[in-house]
């Protein structure tokens, strides 16, 4: 599937190096840059912050635009939060409260 | 008693009264099961994110309960055989055993 790559690229956190473009105007190459600090979780920073199923504005910010579950290294979530994050989207999309495929895709 | 969080969808085309009725047969099962219901919340219609046995749209509800633990799946069961309840869930609530 030729869009669902496309997908990933933009969803992918930190830029890969990038190759050289064809058919582009010049070479401009962007480096690699690894971020000084890594991104805290969110969830152990504001422990008040808790993750449920219900709270749906909560929950889009870490699903792609196709409705897809970010994987970590974009949401910066640690590995427990990470898990209850996927746990609550999950049940969420149980409840129809979150897509499991985002409607303009499925239709088109 | 483990205390449970029950959300269910009733479909949207239920009138005022037979949706009352609905909520009240609900509690009873639960109270035949010797559980306890301590908070209902309405949240009013919603839409949908995908449609569910042909409805756009659906009429959720929230539930505090309590249940003994060995009910669960027959409440699951009840609530599977009423027609115009199109999605439930039931979560377990108490922190403690969450973790």
């Amino acid at each position: 599937m030729a869009t669902d790559t496309q997908e990933q690229q933009q969803t992918a956190g930190p830029e890969p190096a990038a190759r050289p473009r064809r058919g582009g105007q010049g070479q401009r190459r962007r480096r690699f840059v690894r971020r000084r600090t890594r991104k805290r979780c969110a969830f152990c920073e504001d422990k008040a912050l808790r993750i449920d199923y219900k709270k749906v504005d909560l929950l889009q910010n870490y699903l792609t635009e196709r409705g897809k579950i970010l994987p970590r290294r974009a949401t910066g979530a640690c590995a427990r939060h990470q898990r209850e994050l996927a746990l609550a989207i999950k049940r969420a999309r149980h409840l129809a409260l979150l897509p499991f495929v985002t409607e303009h895709i499925r239709t088109s | 008693m483990p205390g449970y969080e029950l959300v269910f969808i009733v479909q949207p085309e239920m009138e005022e009264e037979p949706l009352t009725k609905l909520v009240e047969k609900i509690t009873e099962t639960i109270g035949d099961l010797e559980g306890q219901v301590h908070q209902v919340e309405p949240w009013g219609k919603r839409r949908l994110a995908y449609s569910i046995k042909k409805h756009r749209e659906g009429l959720y509800f929230l539930m505090q309960i309590e249940l003994p633990s060995s009910a669960v799946r027959s409440l699951e069961r009840s609530l599977k055989l009423m027609e115009d309840v199109i999605r439930h869930l039931i979560v377990r609530t108490d922190e403690t055993v969450a973790k």
